[in-house]
């Protein structure tokens, strides 16, 4: 049954094959005698060579300038002039592609498939966040990214999430990110730009699902601070890694009086207050929880791990060859009158079940491995932010968290003693102008 | 037992500076591995085409752009064409009468123009304007004419998506990004 089936397959595709051979000459070139001439239609590429250029050139300034803002001069309004610029040219303008966000993906495929050759401003959209970010702190997230100012111009009100709530919906980012990584590396498909709730905004138009999406969360950001940053962004949780290392990077005001304003104004909760930690841990104690998380961190890794192999097979779902894989075989075991569109392309186009299935299984075969990498992966995030949950440790004064703060810069504002400095500041540079031009 | 406990900002100081040890190098070392990439693999491929020869008109160019109206449209390639009179991409397959009633026209939004030239030949524009990308007129003329009518991403429309989304549906593995040199695949090029 099975090879009569091949059989007629067979024979389909070789009279489709040579029906396509003579589809180029079933009509002669008319010889016209009018004087009939054939019309031209030009097919301009738009300058995307220039505009890529100058997206690269402006994310660099634009960053530069939140850096010098937030670190310098302790100010939020370039910021939100900033935000502005970036809405108006990455958001609406540019409509998003490529952005910052997405860029993870090409990277991790250039790695990956030696035949994607990633163009180089892809690779310095991706990289100059990161690198500016390792520098001064997440300056890209303060703004310039469009996604972030979008939310961030929207906001109003910032209502607080308890600490364990905000600690449960920040693993998300990670998965998403390790989702994101496996997705790409597996060539399935590019996820975070198919999930990617702005872009309908900035394209005003897409996808109807997505886009309500993007409303919902533009509405809960105007409540509380920037909902998609905190709880949704890849990127951003790849670039608080970075940020929590970063060299140069925003400080509370020196000369602070613990007054809790800034605390309150932080749009991601990132100032920590002051605690203290009443209960002395003892050495020996010490060394014991050290002990547990040397057991309890393999553990998890080693749970995520079993769970991501054993999800692979659903997961591979994703990727089309392995669709078009199970669509094949399921039609070889049952076949149907009319077959489904993908399969009946695939066999006009000479494909041959064995060699689809040789590549169904080698792609299979990379989702066992990357599903139980990210399995782990996963395990150790989950289980590094329970640890970091349960750990307390003493604070002497406010404390900036630089994995969480976007170096909005909006704490500046509300803080008393950075007002007051900044007045006296500006009063002194008043009076040496006046000053000099006495002195002409 | 006092030396060891003495001084917890200097081992925060110093995880901090192996931390930032750590992600300096993980900087420069993603940097050096694309640049040797940038310098192996020369040009980059940019801009999404759909291979002519590929496509099967299957009409999920139409429904899956991320655009709301396709950024995919026919585009006639008049060299190919044999002008002729009964036109299997503007005609329905066993139509009645020849006449420009809608109902026997192959494209759904009467994009294209017929044109007497002379006996007896007629010459077909697409009005990209009505265009919805459908692929309707295309298949007509693939299997019952030349092939000059095809599908193919407008680059002026196209966002040029990181991931075109059509391309992850396209049965036929038609669509892929080409280089910025040569970005349209033209039939009659
Ligand atoms: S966290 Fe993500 S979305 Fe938010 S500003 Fe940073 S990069 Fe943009
Ligand atoms: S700059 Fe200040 S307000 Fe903004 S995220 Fe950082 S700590 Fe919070
Ligand atoms: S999805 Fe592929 S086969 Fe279908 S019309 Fe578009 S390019 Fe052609
Ligand atoms: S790249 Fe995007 S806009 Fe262009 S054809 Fe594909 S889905 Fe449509």
């Amino acid at each position: 049954m099975k090879s009569c089936m091949k059989k007629l397959i067979e024979i389909l595709i070789l009279i489709l094959l040579s029906a396509a051979a003579e589809a180029q000459s079933r009509f002669p070139k008319p010889d016209f005698e009018s004087g009939y001439q054939y019309p031209t239609f030009s097919y301009a590429v738009p300058g995307e060579t220039l505009w890529s250029t100058v997206d690269v050139i402006l994310l660099a300034a634009m960053m530069s300038v939140t850096a010098w803002a937030v670190i310098r001069q302790r100010r939020r309004t370039p910021v939100f002039i900033v935000s502005i610029i970036s809405v108006l040219y990455f958001g609406f303008f540019r409509s998003g592609c490529i952005c910052s966000v997405g860029a993870i993906q090409n990277v991790i495929l250039s790695f990956i498939d030696s035949s994607y050759a990633m163009p180089l401003t892809v690779f310095l959209v991706f990289i100059l966040p990161v690198i500016f970010t390792f520098f001064f702190g997440r300056v890209f997230c303060a703004g310039v990214c469009p996604f972030g100012a979008l939310q961030e111009l929207v906001n109003i009100k910032n209502f607080r999430l308890s600490k364990a709530v905000s600690a449960a919906l920040g693993i998300i980012p990670w998965i998403y990110l390790i989702f994101a990584i496996l997705y790409a590396a597996t060539r399935s498909s590019f996820i975070i730009c198919r999930f990617d709730p702005f872009i309908g905004i900035f394209r005003m138009g897409g996808d109807a699902g997505m886009i309500t999406f993007g409303g919902l969360l533009l509405v809960a950001s105007a409540f509380t601070g920037r909902p998609f940053c905190r709880f949704l962004c890849p990127y951003g949780a790849l670039l608080s890694l970075f940020s929590r290392f970063s060299i140069w990077r925003i400080s509370i005001t020196p000369s602070c009086i613990s007054c809790e304003l800034c605390h309150n104004a932080c749009p991601v909760a990132a100032i920590r207050p002051p605690y203290e930690n009443k209960v002395k841990e003892r050495r020996r104690d010490g060394v014991k929880r050290l002990l547990a998380y040397l057991i309890f961190l393999p553990v998890m890794a080693l749970a995520g791990a079993l769970a991501g192999r054993m999800a692979s097979h659903s997961l591979s779902t994703v990727n089309k060859d392995i669709r078009l894989y199970r669509q094949v075989a399921q039609n070889e075991v049952n076949p149907r009158d009319i077959q489904p569109v993908d399969v009946e392309v695939f066999f006009s186009q000479g494909g041959t079940v064995d060699e689809l299935e040789a590549r169904a299984a080698k792609i299979g075969a990379d989702f066992k491995a990357y599903s139980t990498a990210a399995g782990a992966l996963i395990g150790l995030v989950v289980a590094i932010t329970l640890i970091n949950l349960s750990v307390k440790r003493t604070r002497k004064t406010y404390e900036i968290d630089h994995a969480a703060c976007v170096a909005c810069g909006r704490c500046f504002g509300y803080c008393p003693q950075n007002i007051k400095h900044q007045r006296t500041n500006d009063m002194s540079k008043k009076d040496s102008i006046r000053v000099q031009g006495v002195g002409k | 037992m006092k030396k060891y406990t003495a001084s917890p900002i200097s081992r925060k100081r110093f995880l901090q500076l192996c931390g930032s040890i750590a992600a300096g190098t993980a900087i420069a070392a993603v940097s050096g591995a694309a640049a040797t990439q940038a310098i192996r693999r020369r040009s980059a491929d940019y801009f999404w085409q759909i291979d002519p020869s590929k496509c099967t008109f299957c009409g999920r160019c139409e429904k899956e752009c991320v655009l709301t109206v396709s950024a995919v449209k026919c585009i006639h390639a008049n060299k190919v064409c044999g002008y002729c009179d009964l036109c299997g991409g503007y005609y329905r397959a066993n139509v009645k009468d020849l006449n420009t009633a809608a109902e026997n026209l192959m494209c759904p939004t009467g994009a294209i123009k017929r044109e007497y030239v002379e006996d007896p030949y007629f010459e077909y524009t697409i009005d990209e304007s009505l265009c919805n990308g459908c692929g309707k007129c295309a298949k007509g003329c693939n299997s019952f004419g030349n092939g000059s009518l095809y599908l193919q991403v407008k680059q002026e429309l196209c966002k040029s998506c990181n991931e075109c989304k059509i391309s992850k549906v396209c049965p036929a593995d038609a669509i892929r990004r080409v280089a910025r040199g040569k970005a349209y695949m033209l039939k009659d090029a």
